[in-house]
């Protein structure tokens, strides 16, 4: 009995719902210059109907609180690699038919066309971005920074360093700056050692750091000169050099690549609109073209073909391809996040983190 | 009827229409009564669905671990008849097996919730639970305790299976311990957890020394100004109100930014005093992503919070009171001391309390200026909301903080009186 009523309710809300908004499909993105990138490349090419974009945060906190009362107003949200897994684990996010989706030009059905393997049925692929040193060009007198090891060696480069409040790619880059081999990164984060490790190295550059938490924080931090380097998303870095003409320099070493991924939200309101999004927004032509106002990688391999045959991509007739964060020169130097570890042990790993940072 | 009984009972007030004059007064009393309680129906409604079910929610939820003995009932059992000692039994190997492959035909998500419930617990559930619960499809058993053990070589360690033994049962304190830096060993044992991961108790002294400052802060700081308000001249005081009031209304985000803008290591300040020679460059202050920042910020926003009921108060105070005191041979200070400020004591209390709540349960304040050693335990609570799911968790903090500001009230009423309190 009470299934049923829950049943009823939730129908009801659902057709409520989709009376409300008109079928128009809820995208949930992260806002700024990334959305923007989105609407031009997906939303404004699909001719399946109207788009909303929501900004959000991050987390599934929210997702979960619709799923679980039944009053889901969301259809599509763009999620990262921990919550795509954690997500999907949850039954927060639809299993997609993987045969709705357009194969590459030559053929390859898209799931083989992505750049890492595919974590399950829930995703499809959106882009890869990194965490990345960078420095305003002329902050260093003499030698330049050029490692990653540079950025936790404060003799020689003084000055404060900007890093985010959370361990993701913290870890990675330590351990990568203390001489640990780039395919041995995640074994040795698996011991209690290797952590302890990758703290000693952060310990170096605590007292000169100062924290951010959101993504355009790293900017004005080295632009006002509060900090000499800092770690950013690449994507923010690319856009103020690309767009602003900002003189920033990055640090193409022991980068941490990051996925992202589109899922669709259990119980969606415009399910059928929001799956005919998906397949448009993940063939190759849009992947490739969100890359003409934001460079951010596409997850797809066929993308990233058509981006560098026909350089100067980027919107304002600048080369895209030296802001890459997977393009195949910085491939070798750079850490693939591994989403996995992280959804085990990333929950530990922040409570050492927030006690180190605290003490 | 009602007529022959009042005229067999004589002496009972009757009405024109012949009921007793009692029954009639209690009728038309209910109904004005039904009437008033129809008033209050609407705040009532709004009180039990977005007040008394979300905290009762709340409070159900920092202490359910049902989903884990839905999933592993048998496993719990035979896990009880081990004697943790010697290696897993085959038996236990099997009672997981057979849990898992029945969970996942008739609800294939649990599994997987379990899993990130149990991955709480001990770093590598979920991945665990996940790979098996793929692979499991394809064991043929029994035995069951090698083809886990192939599946995963974690299966032939002892801790995996120890650690089931703080998840046994349906109700757990295990969120409260964790958000007090302790937990549950396998036998239900309270344990402290490393060392290098203490990170709640700090936060919890951290988040009442804040409020504290502040509280202080502020009182300090309030005290002076609304005395001003409420003798100066009307035109002064107005403008002074506005003055008040103006960062009152403006937004709190604006107010954020402006500050950090001040206070920054290149910022105004800084920058002032450098200029003047007062500082070298070097030794710019750090005001700002601390404790520091947190700190003058908060104050900043929560003044208003003091000023206004200390301010109502005072405005209440007949200025003759204090002419009377010096009349009788007091000096000022004494007058002040002994006259005036006692009647002051309710506003203060009030503004005192309204602040210390505020500032107990702050967010984002903290999260935007506090960096590396200025966030509060309200962060943490929506850092487990929105990132981990880790729902239980952040439950268990936001009782503890509920509890704590009802203490807070309690002892407040022991010590002051909360009839005496005066919010404005």
């Amino acid at each position: 009995m009470q299934t049923v009523i829950k049943q009823t309710l939730l129908a009801s809300a659902l057709a409520a719902a989709s009376v409300a908004v008109q079928a128009d499909v809820n995208v949930v993105s992260w806002g700024g210059a990334y959305t923007a990138s989105q609407q031009k490349a997906y939303a404004d090419t699909w001719e399946g109907g109207k788009v909303n974009f929501v900004n959000y945060n991050g987390g599934l906190g929210e997702i979960r609180t619709q799923v679980e009362s039944g009053t889901v107003t969301w259809d599509v949200v763009d999620v990262l690699p921990s919550e795509a897994r954690v997500g999907c684990d949850e039954g927060l996010f639809e299993e997609l038919d993987r045969s709705i989706f357009a194969p590459a030009p030559d053929g390859t059905p898209m799931d083989d066309d992505l750049m890492v393997p595919l974590p399950n049925d829930c995703v499809v692929p959106q882009i890869w971005w990194s965490y990345v040193p960078f420095y305003e060009e002329g902050t260093f007198s003499g030698d330049q920074p050029t490692t990653i090891a540079d950025f936790f060696d404060i003799e020689k480069f003084p000055g404060k360093r900007g890093i985010h409040t959370w361990p993701n790619a913290l870890i990675e880059m330590a351990l990568v700056a203390d001489g640990v081999a780039i395919a041995d990164v995640y074994d040795v984060m698996s011991t209690e050692e290797g952590i302890d490790r990758a703290f000693a190295t952060l310990d170096k550059i605590k007292d000169h750091s100062v924290f951010w938490s959101s993504g355009s924080k790293p900017l004005e931090l080295v632009k006002s000169g509060e900090v000499a380097m800092s770690l950013a998303y690449n994507g923010r870095i690319g856009a103020a050099v690309l767009s602003e003409g900002e003189k920033f320099v990055t640090v193409w070493d022991g980068q941490v690549l990051e996925e992202e991924w589109l899922v669709l939200v259990k119980g969606a309101p415009n399910r059928e609109e929001a799956l005919d999004f998906l397949v448009h927004a993940t063939a190759t032509e849009q992947q490739a073209g969100q890359a003409r106002h934001i460079n951010y990688g596409p997850m797809r391999v066929s993308a990233f073909a058509v981006i560098e045959e026909g350089e100067p991509w980027f919107h304002n007739g600048k080369n895209i391809m030296e802001h890459m964060p997977n393009r195949p020169a910085v491939m070798e130097r750079s850490v693939v996040a591994n989403p996995e570890w992280w959804a085990d042990y990333g929950d530990s790993v922040s409570e050492r983190y927030t006690a180190w940072m605290g003490q | 009827m009602a007529n022959s009984e009042a005229v067999a009972t004589p002496g009972v007030l009757l009405t024109a229409d012949g009921t007793p004059l009692k029954v009639s007064l209690q009728k038309s009393l209910r109904r004005s009564k039904l009437r008033a309680m129809l008033l209050v129906l609407p705040p009532l409604l709004f009180l039990v669905f977005l007040f008394v079910l979300p905290i009762g929610n709340m409070l159900l939820r920092s202490i359910d671990d049902s989903l884990v003995n839905q999933v592993l009932p048998t496993t719990f059992k035979e896990f009880k008849a081990w004697d943790k000692t010697t290696d897993p039994p085959e038996s236990l190997y099997a009672a997981f097996y057979t849990d898992i492959t029945r969970t996942l035909e008739e609800d294939k998500l649990l599994v997987g919730k379990a899993g990130v419930r149990m991955n709480y617990d001990k770093p590598g559930w979920r991945s665990l639970i996940k790979i098996s619960a793929r692979k499991f499809k394809k064991v043929e058993g029994p035995p069951y305790k090698e083809a886990m053990i192939e599946i995963d070589k974690r299966w032939g360690e002892k801790e995996w299976w120890l650690s089931l033994g703080a998840m046994k049962d349906e109700r757990t304190l295990g969120y409260f311990l964790n958000a007090v830096d302790k937990k549950y060993d396998f036998d239900k044992n309270i344990i402290s957890v490393d060392e290098n991961r203490k990170v709640y108790n700090l936060l919890w002294y951290r988040t009442l020394l804040v409020s504290f400052i502040v509280t202080i802060a502020c009182l300090v700081l309030a005290y002076p100004v609304s005395y001003l308000l409420a003798t100066l001249p009307m035109r002064f005081s107005n403008l002074l109100m506005i003055c008040v009031l103006m960062p009152f209304w403006t937004s709190l985000l604006v107010r954020i930014v402006a500050w950090m803008i001040m206070l920054q290591q290149q910022g105004v300040v800084n920058d002032t005093l450098v200029g003047l020679g007062i500082l070298d460059t070097e030794n710019r202050l750090a005001m700002m992503y601390n404790f520091n920042g947190t700190v003058i910020v908060m104050t900043q926003i929560l003044l208003p919070f003091m000023i206004l009921p200390i301010y109502s108060v005072m405005k209440t105070i007949p200025p003759s009171f204090m002419r009377a005191a010096q009349n009788l041979g007091a000096t000022p200070t004494l007058a002040f001391l002994r006259v005036y400020m006692p009647q002051t004591i309710p506003g203060v209390g009030a503004g005192c309390i309204l602040v210390f709540i505020v500032a107990i349960g702050y967010y984002i304040t903290p999260e935007l200026v506090g960096g590396k050693d200025g966030r509060l335990i309200g962060n943490m609570v929506a850092y487990h909301m929105q990132r981990t799911l880790n729902w239980g968790l952040a439950a268990a903090m936001g009782t503890i903080l509920l509890a704590a500001i009802l203490i807070l009230y309690w002892a407040y009423d022991k010590i002051v009186g909360v009839d005496n309190m005066k919010m404005g």
